[in-house]
């Protein structure tokens, strides 16, 4: 008896994706040989109450036709249906959203993983409390200093010590917490300290990677990306302390930059759908193409348009043209059907 | 035996995903593989496995009793179940 993993004969389990966050997400089998994504990210709503220079999303008020708490809860049900494993809710900031606590009970009630990407500003020791009920996978707070004036230069309104005293709360509460890093002109040269503060709190890992030259980022490109010395003493800073928090703490980095990522998904889309606000649904963060629309149609419809999507001519051509000219990826926003 | 808190598993066309939602790492097995993670979600323990593939299929039991066992470990050893 042979156990065979993938195409090849191993009499092995095998773990087919290369090392690193999204690869294992979506890595695996070609993608079109998935009956269903594997992972769903969803972009809960577009209001927040920050107005960060690298917001991918360009969060900051409510778009007018968000999917209702009755279209939300339906894509939940649908995502139970299609039995996929593990979800990530977002925003803008996802805990001004009305109906947050109810879509997330009804994907934890069908015992689907999920985890939450927030600022932490509104988590007070009631809501890490009502967080903790919901047993989630984990709870990931963006702090993108070690100091009050490193993380709010970046994050305009923001305010460090909510952030932080979320991290507290959520680790005092037993969720699994997580940090994400945006390294930037400003702060990048405080990583090592965040990943020392992180740890102090009990966090369970600290992730981070190249900033992504997508949407208010991609418009702030100029002020924001660190030059490539500052990456080369961010990644060793990031190696040494790898290696320091080994087996204490997860500290993840993801070494490529989005056009890498880009050229890597040309060749091997992932399992994984994007669904922004107004249930449209993205093909992937960097390109502004949309492959259906959850208001009019069903997961399982998207799915398959999706798997087209990767092969349409129109698609291939702009990516393309983004790896060329990666100024382009400041249209990431700009929802265009196909 | 039990699937660690945050393993998820998924029967596909081409065999089985295993998908660690904590690590965020992806496995893929073939159709025995797929019996096996099966049988470990109802349940059963090795002794029972080993017995009900042993049934199923033709084959030197020891042989096959040992490649069930290498294949738990490995499960073991990728954090996807628990003894």
């Amino acid at each position: 008896m042979d156990i065979v993993a993938e195409r090849k004969k191993s009499s092995s389990l095998i773990e087919p994706a290369i090392e690193g966050q999204l690869q294992a997400i979506s890595g695996g089998s070609n993608f079109d040989d998935y009956n269903s994504p594997l992972f769903v990210a969803w972009q809960l709503n577009s209001a927040c109450n920050l107005g960060c220079l690298h917001c991918c999303e360009e969060a900051g008020h409510s778009m007018p036709d968000e999917m209702t708490r009755e279209e939300a809860l339906d894509f939940c049900k649908q995502i139970a249906e299609l039995d996929i494993p593990y979800v990530a809710i977002s925003g803008g900031e996802p805990l001004l959203c009305p109906h947050i606590f109810d879509v997330c009970e009804a994907i934890r009630n069908n015992g689907i993983s999920l985890k939450i990407e927030t600022n932490g500003e509104l988590i007070d020791e009631q809501t890490a409390c009502q967080l903790a009920k919901l047993k989630l996978r984990s709870v990931q707070i963006s702090l993108d200093g070690a100091t009050p004036e490193t993380h709010e230069k970046l994050r305009l309104r923001g305010d460090w010590t909510k952030a932080i005293a979320a991290c507290k709360y959520l680790a005092g509460y037993g969720v699994n917490t997580e940090v994400v890093f945006v390294p930037t002109k400003f702060n990048i040269h405080q990583i090592g300290d965040v990943i020392d503060t992180a740890y102090s709190m009990g966090i369970y890992g600290v992730y981070t990677g190249k900033i992504m030259q997508i949407g208010r980022a991609a418009k702030n490109w100029d002020i924001l990306c660190p030059s490539d010395e500052e990456y080369e003493r961010f990644f060793d800073v990031l190696r040494e302390k790898t290696t320091a928090y080994k087996g204490k703490m997860k500290v993840y980095y993801y070494p490529y930059d989005v056009i890498e990522e880009l050229k890597y998904r040309l060749e091997c889309p992932s399992a994984s759908l994007l669904v922004v606000p107004n249930g449209k649904v993205k093909l992937i963060g960097p390109l502004p193409f949309i492959c259906g629309d959850l208001k009019k149609q069903k997961l399982s419809e998207i799915w398959k348009n999706y798997k087209k999507a990767w092969r349409n001519p129109q698609v291939i051509e702009f990516a393309k043209k983004v790896i060329a000219d990666p100024k382009l990826l400041a249209e990431s926003n700009n929802q265009k059907e196909i | 035996m039990n699937f660690t808190e945050h393993t998820k598993i998924r029967k596909e066309k081409f065999g089985t995903v295993v998908f660690d939602t904590l690590t965020e790492k992806i496995f893929i097995t073939d159709q025995i593989g797929g019996e096996i993670l099966h049988l470990i979600r109802q349940g059963k323990g090795l002794t029972e496995i080993v017995n009900v593939l042993g049934d199923s299929y033709d084959g030197d039991k020891q042989l096959i009793e040992k490649d069930i066992c290498e294949f738990v470990n490995q499960l073991k050893s990728n954090n996807i179940v628990s003894a």
